[in-house]
């Protein structure tokens, strides 16, 4: 369970309450953010994402008073634990749309690895059709587990419940297992170097979004089959684990992207809960009759345009 | 001569205990658990293809009158799995696709390739998951404890929506195909390594809105593949799941 969950349950515990006429009735705020707004309605002493994020950005690793944990059968940093929320702490040296090629616009517009699937001037999104979150940032979801075991790092995600099963392996034996299918989140393999876990991932299958598209001007961060990822997993003290992507696709970027150091905080449960994505077909025929009105609107809004600005 | 006999005798004796001493070690995890760490697949198992190799025309004799009632309503087409919805063990071990269970201390994994999922199961004795924490859900909550050389493992809390078999699985000419379960469902587990390379799966399965009384699969033999992992699979419906677990397991 998370504290993401807790907030929700504490929302949808508070709408059942009104309902019995045990509380007041809250009439929710209606300026700020969505954030801001759910974690207004919160009962006291229960953290909203807004605050947690706040006091995770703003934490400083003590290892001194919340030692690493380390294996019983190698005396490497130990993972396991349930992580919400996750935040940057270091910005990206420069942003990865800045090193989008040119040439590659095109195929942005059209979707990528994911034309004829996805509308991304609309609502649609590769988790709308339950694609794992972007390899950029370890194909990590809101909130996870990690879990360390002999020879493996594994990364369960609760939204979605996508899970990444990265081996590690010796110095000498370092690469990617070429033989397995490409996919969405690729073929990991992992080595320490020190108490860091470098794992670099290959054999993806050029579908994913390094990130998301910002309509109307921003399409689509598309990537190829041609992306290669090397994340370096640390854990700075035993309330938090540390994470930063270099990204390479030479399809698609002028040159390699070393992404955000991000940081998650411990939560104090041992697993997360089931929280799968289930493709729901008849939704999906829906909003694209709902995507076919809209792109048909815009043509008529576009044209009305441009004869405006003559 | 004797002496010789004898010391043939000894040295036998030695080879096979320090073999066996061997095979000890690899069935032990470093903090002395039995080790069923390892990628293991079994045959396609059921009642699809005529025969009926999962024991599925005794379940299909203990359904009470008020589920098959309902059954009559539904038909295969209704197979949750049809939607990618991930099928719970019992069944997801008569797929006959590849699943991997890893080990740390006071947890044991499962993951599935076909509907990929993740099972995490506690095997610390410790109670099942506080009840203000839990969600019914597809798979349950699991928990569970060694029982000598097997994993006992116990599973609530289910949603209901699962079947427990699929809907091409017919062992009688007047079955529909349809297998309901309910919330109250409830599964044992035993999963057991009796060799280096052969796992062995079988559960028991109540549910009192449902069932009559419990039902037990048959011992299901898995073996282990030479993988280190399984792979990613993505279920989308529109594939249908002829083609989705075609896919799998090349």
């Amino acid at each position: 369970v998370s504290a993401r969950k807790l907030a929700v349950m504490a929302v949808l515990a508070l709408g059942a309450s009104a309902a019995l006429a045990q509380v007041s009735e809250i009439t929710p705020p209606a300026s700020g953010s969505r954030e801001e707004r759910v974690g207004s309605l919160l009962p006291p002493g229960v953290e909203s994402a807004a605050e947690a994020t706040d006091r995770v950005t703003n934490y400083t690793p003590d290892p001194a008073k919340y030692p690493v944990p380390r294996t019983s059968w190698d005396g490497k940093p130990d993972f396991s634990g349930v992580y919400w929320p996750g935040v940057n702490i270091t910005p990206a040296p420069v942003p990865l749309e800045s090193l989008y090629k040119p040439e590659a616009r095109e195929y942005r517009e059209g979707g990528g690895g994911a034309r004829g699937l996805i509308d991304w001037r609309s609502i649609d999104s590769p988790a709308y059709h339950c694609w794992p979150p972007s390899p950029a940032n370890g194909s990590m979801a809101l909130s996870l587990q990690l879990v360390s075991a002999p020879g493996f790092l594994l990364m369960l995600n609760e939204g979605g419940g996508t899970f990444r099963i990265i081996p590690i392996v010796g110095e000498g034996d370092r690469r990617p297992d070429q033989s397995r299918r490409p996919s969405f989140m690729g073929s990991s393999v992992g080595h320490w170097e020190g108490d860091t876990l470098v794992v670099e991932v290959t054999n993806f299958n050029g579908r994913p979004w390094l990130g998301g598209a910002r309509p109307p001007a921003q399409p689509p961060q598309t990537s190829s089959s041609a992306l290669r990822i090397v994340e370096r997993w640390s854990r700075p003290d035993g309330q938090t684990f540390e994470y930063q992507a270099v990204v390479e696709d030479p399809e698609m970027l002028t040159a390699r992207w070393t992404g955000p150091v991000h940081r998650r905080g411990m939560l104090p449960y041992d697993m997360i809960q089931e929280a799968l994505c289930v493709p729901d077909p008849e939704l999906y025929a829906r909003h694209r009759e709902f995507a076919a009105a809209a792109a048909a609107a815009r043509g008529r809004g576009g044209v009305r345009g441009r004869g405006g600005a003559r | 001569m004797a002496a010789v006999a004898g010391a043939a005798i000894v040295g036998a004796v030695l080879f096979v205990g320090l073999r066996e001493a061997a095979e000890e070690d690899r069935a032990l995890t470093q903090w002395g658990e039995p080790d069923l760490t390892g990628v293991w697949q079994g045959e396609a198992l059921g009642a699809a293809s005529g025969g009926d190799t999962f024991n599925l025309q005794t379940l299909e004799g203990l359904y009470t009158p008020d589920a098959r009632a309902r059954m009559k309503q539904m038909s295969a087409k209704d197979d949750p799995t049809l939607q990618c919805v991930p099928p719970a063990f019992p069944r997801a071990a008569m797929l006959g696709h590849r699943l991997q269970i890893i080990q740390r201390p006071g947890f044991a994994l499962v993951f599935t390739e076909a509907y990929p999922t993740v099972r995490i199961i506690p095997t610390s004795g410790r109670p099942h998951t506080a009840e203000q924490f839990l969600f019914p859900s597809h798979l349950g909550d699991s928990t569970a404890r060694w029982e000598g050389d097997t994993l006992v493992v116990d599973v609530t809390s289910f949603n209901g929506e699962g079947w427990l078999a699929s809907g091409q699985d017919k062992p009688t000419s007047a079955s529909a195909g349809v297998w309901l379960t309910s919330p109250a469902m409830h599964v044992v587990e035993r999963w057991r390594r009796i060799d280096a390379d052969t796992l062995e799966y079988q559960a028991t399965v109540e549910d009192a809105e449902t069932l009559t009384s419990a039902w037990q699969t048959p011992v299901v033999t898995l073996k282990r593949q030479s993988i280190d992992r399984i792979e990613e699979a993505l279920c989308r419906p529109e594939d249908g799941p002829e083609t989705y677990l075609a896919r799998l397991g090349s």
